[in-house]
């Protein structure tokens, strides 16, 4: 720095000269020596600085490790020492609690001597004064002791043979009271000693005999279910008679049955949670249950017997194979021809269905009883921590396998699968009555059948959610599907496979005498009318069975989700699974619905519309000006051709239903504009002829549009838009309309390809061929 | 919800003890239930599987197993389940005589019940015992007659089992492609075993292992 400043200040003329050189040179060389020197001061001073940081590192040095080992040491013999102390307390508290618990041991063995002594002495008065609730007390306390420990004390005790006799006797006395209280409660038991029987039950937990007094216990109760269960079942008849409800008398008796052993648990299970405690409900539901068994089978033979249950099964199942023989010739609907079988009247059965579904739901509830009850002592005993997780387990499977093997659960199968049996064929049998006995009358869109038919499958369902099993809700609610598609659909698919008989053979006759009939204001009933009418009848029966599917559908699903209010996922899913199978029996009617629709578009349709359209191509579509008001001042085309349309569809929006007369509109828009774009295409226009043509169009769409409610500017397009073309003043005006880069127009989609609006072109006579293959499309 | 782009409903028929929900079971959960109770009226388990297509694709399939109770008291519960099924498998017991002798009641069942175009499928079950009495040379004849499909398998070793659902949801996807065409014509066609001519051949191999399977072909 000092250097270039230096050469920076020397002057320009003074390096001219050797003085001004020699004059920078000394300036040079006196500055240097002064950087030296100054350079030599700070280099001494370096070396100074250095012994002076030196030091100060070994000072820090020595005086870090000083005091680190020091602290260090210092600590370690802190912690150590505290740890020495910390051990000898807890060595001493060790002490002071086996001390303790030695002292608790002692206590507690004093305790037992004394009450070992107590008991003893006390056991053999108790039993002498047959005061066996004060003897089994003694006999319990002495079977709390530990019996080891009472050995070892007994070693211990200078009086051993005090201690042992005492046990002796108590041991005697044990097993004298068990006998005892075995025959006491068998004495009591035959006497039918209500009272005494409940005292001798009280005291056998007493005495450790859980498993023996639940047994003796319940099977005396057994005995009395049994003689009440035989009596009413006797009178099982006579009581319902007089109570007018013999069509339900065994589902009264079986609920009484029922009710009977639940009453026994019901009253007996305070009784045991206060003297057994918690854990033993399902040894008595285990023994109670064989004789609810029993009792079920008697009543269900009896059932079974009076009220002919197997011989109606048999000619069930009898009819059904020789229908099923049949029917692979003859259709399912036709089957009530044969009416030579020994038939059940459905009617009959419907009763005897009723009662079956209060059996099944009866037998529901109770098991729905029985589970959460024993379940519910299990989960108590577990809590009380008398029970293992692993136990648990075990109780409760061995619940289910209880409940699940029972003779119960196989007779409420056996029900269920008579009721399934009853249902589906009273549900076939009236389906097939009512579709037989359908009736309709005149001037109306629909025929009884559908309600009918809906009414009596919606009844079965509804039946079927009463026997609360959702295998039976949901067998039903498939054999509903079944039946409708079966019977029903094809029903209306045989009265459609006739088809629509226009019943005229030349088209002019035809012509006429629809308009005779539409001017006589009222259809004459005669043969080929009447197949027409059942022909839209059945059209509409199809249309408004497809909304009594849907209802159907929501309606159970809402009434399954009331009664079965806690099923789980899977069952859930299951009904789920079979309600949309009905809810798809409606996609079958829709092709119904369909397949009919076109049957009536091709019969009675086309042919109709055909002639009138193709009058079009026999008109002039090259008009003169004066030509032209003269054509408008006539008749012309279109004014004819709407009130041939609106003749035709009036005669069937009386006897369609809406949704199937829009569907007929929106047939004849698509027949319609189909066949004219086809007459147009015959035919020559020059502007006047295009021009009434775009007003024909319009005047179509505007009539099309006010048939129905539903959109047919659909449908309109492409006439629309072929009336546009055929409109044009020059050829050059179509660019207004269409964008030749995404051939679309300003207002809608094009639907004509442009090889097709060049062909549109050239019908009119006045545009010039090479005009429009110049065209740009 | 899943997405899958068919939903096929599939039905096992057959006598109490074939082997009916085990299958079920080793196909749904991968495992095989020792000591499995009867089962009580129906149960209903869902699978969804990715098959190829005839154009290669993997498609999404969802399938409903319903597996049925063999016992006679059931029958009402079960019958109601043919009509809307899309498959039915028919399931004997290769070591047990009187389930194959029951297949015709089965059969006349399934002409009662279920959609005279439903996919049928013989199974017998049980390939691991060696104490077969059915040779397979029956069972294929008996599935030939009835215009049915046939494979053997094991649902304690898994053989077969696999194959058999693959089979089927492959099968149907074929028969919802067709609908509309004449799907019935592939029905009755000679081919009646699934997976054509190597399924047989395996089924022959696997015979022979088990010493009892080679007197049986023998006997044919």
């Amino acid at each position: 720095m000092d250097v270039s400043s230096l050469i920076g200040i020397g002057d320009a003329e003074d390096l001219e000269t050797p003085e001004g050189i020699k004059r920078l040179c000394q300036r040079i060389n006196e500055r240097e020596k002064q950087v030296n020197d100054n350079l030599q001061t700070l280099l001494s001073r370096k070396l100074n600085l250095e012994t002076k940081i030196d030091s100060c590192l070994i000072k820090y040095q020595q005086l870090y490790k000083a005091s680190i080992c020091e602290d260090s040491k210092k600590l370690t013999s802190i912690i150590s020492h505290t740890s020495d102390l910390a051990e000898k307390v807890s060595a001493k508290v060790r002490n002071l609690d086996t001390a303790r618990m030695r002292a608790t041991e002692v206590q507690k063995r004093v305790h037992d001597l004394i009450d070992l002594q107590l008991c003893s002495q006390g056991v053999m008065t108790a039993i002498k004064d047959e005061d066996y609730e004060i003897g089994a007390r003694h006999v319990k306390r002495y079977l709390s002791m530990d019996r080891n420990i009472l050995e070892k004390t007994a070693d211990d005790v200078s009086s051993m043979t005090s201690v042992n006799q005492a046990v002796d006797t108590l041991e005697k006395a044990a097993k004298e009271m068990r006998e005892i209280v075995k025959v006491k409660l068998d004495e009591a038991i035959k006497k039918n000693d209500l009272a005494s029987v409940e005292r001798f039950f009280k005291i056998f937990p007493q005495l450790g005999m859980y498993d023996e007094g639940i047994a003796k216990f319940t099977s005396y109760v057994c005995t009395k279910l049994s003689s009440i269960a035989e009596k009413e079942l006797r009178q099982s008849m006579e009581i319902a008679k007089a109570e007018k409800r013999t069509q339900v008398a065994y589902a009264d008796t079986f609920t009484n049955l029922l009710e009977n052993v639940l009453r026994i648990i019901e009253t007996n299970q305070p009784i045991l949670e206060n003297y057994y405690r918690y854990g033993h409900l399902l040894k008595m539901v285990k023994i109670l249950q064989l004789e609810c068994d029993d009792q079920t089978r008697r009543l269900i033979q009896e059932f079974n017997k009076n009220r002919l249950i197997n011989r109606k099964v048999n000619q069930i199942n009898d009819y059904i194979k020789s229908q099923s023989t049949q029917s692979s010739s003859t259709l399912g609907h036709l089957r009530k021809a044969s009416g030579s079988m020994d038939k059940l009247n459905s009617k009959d059965l419907d009763t005897l269905i009723a009662e079956l579904t209060i059996m099944h739901s009866r037998a529901e509830l109770y098991v729905k009883f029985i589970r959460r009850r024993v379940s519910n002592d299990i989960e108590k005993c577990f809590i009380a921590g008398d029970m293992t997780e692993e136990e648990k387990k075990t109780a409760l499977d061995s619940m289910e396998s209880v409940i699940k093997k029972s003779q119960l659960s196989n007779q409420m199968q056996e029900i269920l699968s008579t009721y399934l049996l009853f249902e589906r064929y009273f549900m076939e049998e009236s389906v097939i009555k009512a579709i037989g006995f359908d009736s309709h009358e005149t001037g109306q869109l629909y025929s009884s059948m559908v309600d009918d038919v809906f009414f009596i499958v919606r009844k079965c369902i509804r039946r079927s959610i009463g026997t609360q099993s959702v295998d039976g809700v949901c067998a039903v609610i498939n054999n509903g599907g079944a039946c409708i598609e079966q019977e029903l659909i094809n029903a209306f698919r045989n009265a459609l496979k006739s088809g629509y008989h226009s019943g005229y053979i030349d088209l002019a006759q035809a012509y006429s005498a629809f308009q005779s009939t539409i001017q006589q204001g009222k259809i004459q009933t005669n043969d080929s009318e009447m197949a027409r009418t059942k022909f839209t009848v059945t059209l509409n029966n199809a249309d408004k069975s497809t909304e009594y599917i849907e209802t159907l559908f929501q309606n159970i699903s809402e009434e399954i989700k009331v009664s079965f209010p806690n099923i789980d996922s899977h069952k859930k899913e299951m009904i789920e699974s079979c309600l949309g199978g009905l809810k798809s029996v409606g996609d079958s009617l829709k092709t119904v619905v369909e397949s009919g629709m076109q049957q009536l578009r091709s019969s009675a349709i086309k042919p109709r519309i055909n002639p009138w359209i193709d009058q079009f191509q026999s008109s002039n579509h090259m008009l003169t000006d004066d030509e032209l008001s003269v054509y408008e001042a006539g008749e012309t085309f279109i004014q004819f051709l709407i009130v041939q349309l609106d003749g035709l569809l009036n005669s069937f929006k009386k006897v369609l239903s809406e949704k199937n007369y829009d569907i007929l509109v929106l047939m004849l828009a698509t027949d319609v504009t189909a066949r004219f774009e086809r007459a147009i295409k015959k035919c020559a226009f020059d502007r006047n002829g295009g021009l009434v043509l775009d007003k024909e169009v319009r005047s179509l769409g505007t009539f099309l549009t006010g048939a129905t409610s539903w959109t047919v500017r659909d449908k309109m397009a492409r006439l629309t838009q072929i009336a546009i073309i055929l409109n044009l003043e020059k050829i050059s005006e179509l660019s207004e309309y269409y964008d030749t880069r995404n051939q679309e127009g300003p207002f809608t989609a094009w639907r004509l390809t442009p090889n097709e609006i060049r062909n549109i072109l050239k019908l009119r006579t006045d545009f010039k061929i090479e005009d429009i293959k110049k065209l740009q499309l | 919800m899943e997405d899958y782009k068919f939903l096929f409903k599939v039905v096992l028929i057959g006598n109490s003890g074939v082997g009916k929900t085990c299958l079920v079971r080793r196909f749904t959960q991968g495992v095989f239930p020792k000591g499995q109770g009867a089962t009580i009226g129906v149960d209903f388990m869902i699978k969804t599987l990715e098959v190829e297509n005839s154009a290669g694709q993997r498609e999404a399939v969802k399938l409903q197993i319903w597996d049925t109770a063999g016992q006679e008291r059931f029958r009402s519960i079960t019958q109601s389940y043919y009509r809307s099924a899309h498959a039915l498998i028919l399931v004997y017991d290769l070591s047990c005589q009187p389930t194959f002798d029951a297949l015709n009641d089965w059969i006349r069942e399934i002409q009662e019940y279920a959609n005279p175009k439903v996919l049928k499928i013989l199974v017998g079950n049980k390939t691991d015992r060696d104490d077969r009495e059915i040779p397979v040379r029956v069972g294929e004849e008996f599935a030939k007659a009835h215009d049915m499909y046939f494979l053997e398998t094991s649902s304690k070793q898994g053989e077969n089992v696999e194959k058999l659902f693959y089979e089927i949801a492959a099968e149907l996807i074929e028969q919802a492609r067709q609908k509309g065409g004449l799907s019935r014509n592939h029905h009755n066609s000679s081919v009646t075993n699934l997976g054509m001519k190597n399924n047989i051949s395996s089924f022959q191999s696997n015979c022979c292992s088990g010493g009892v399977g080679t007197n049986n072909n023998s006997s044919n």
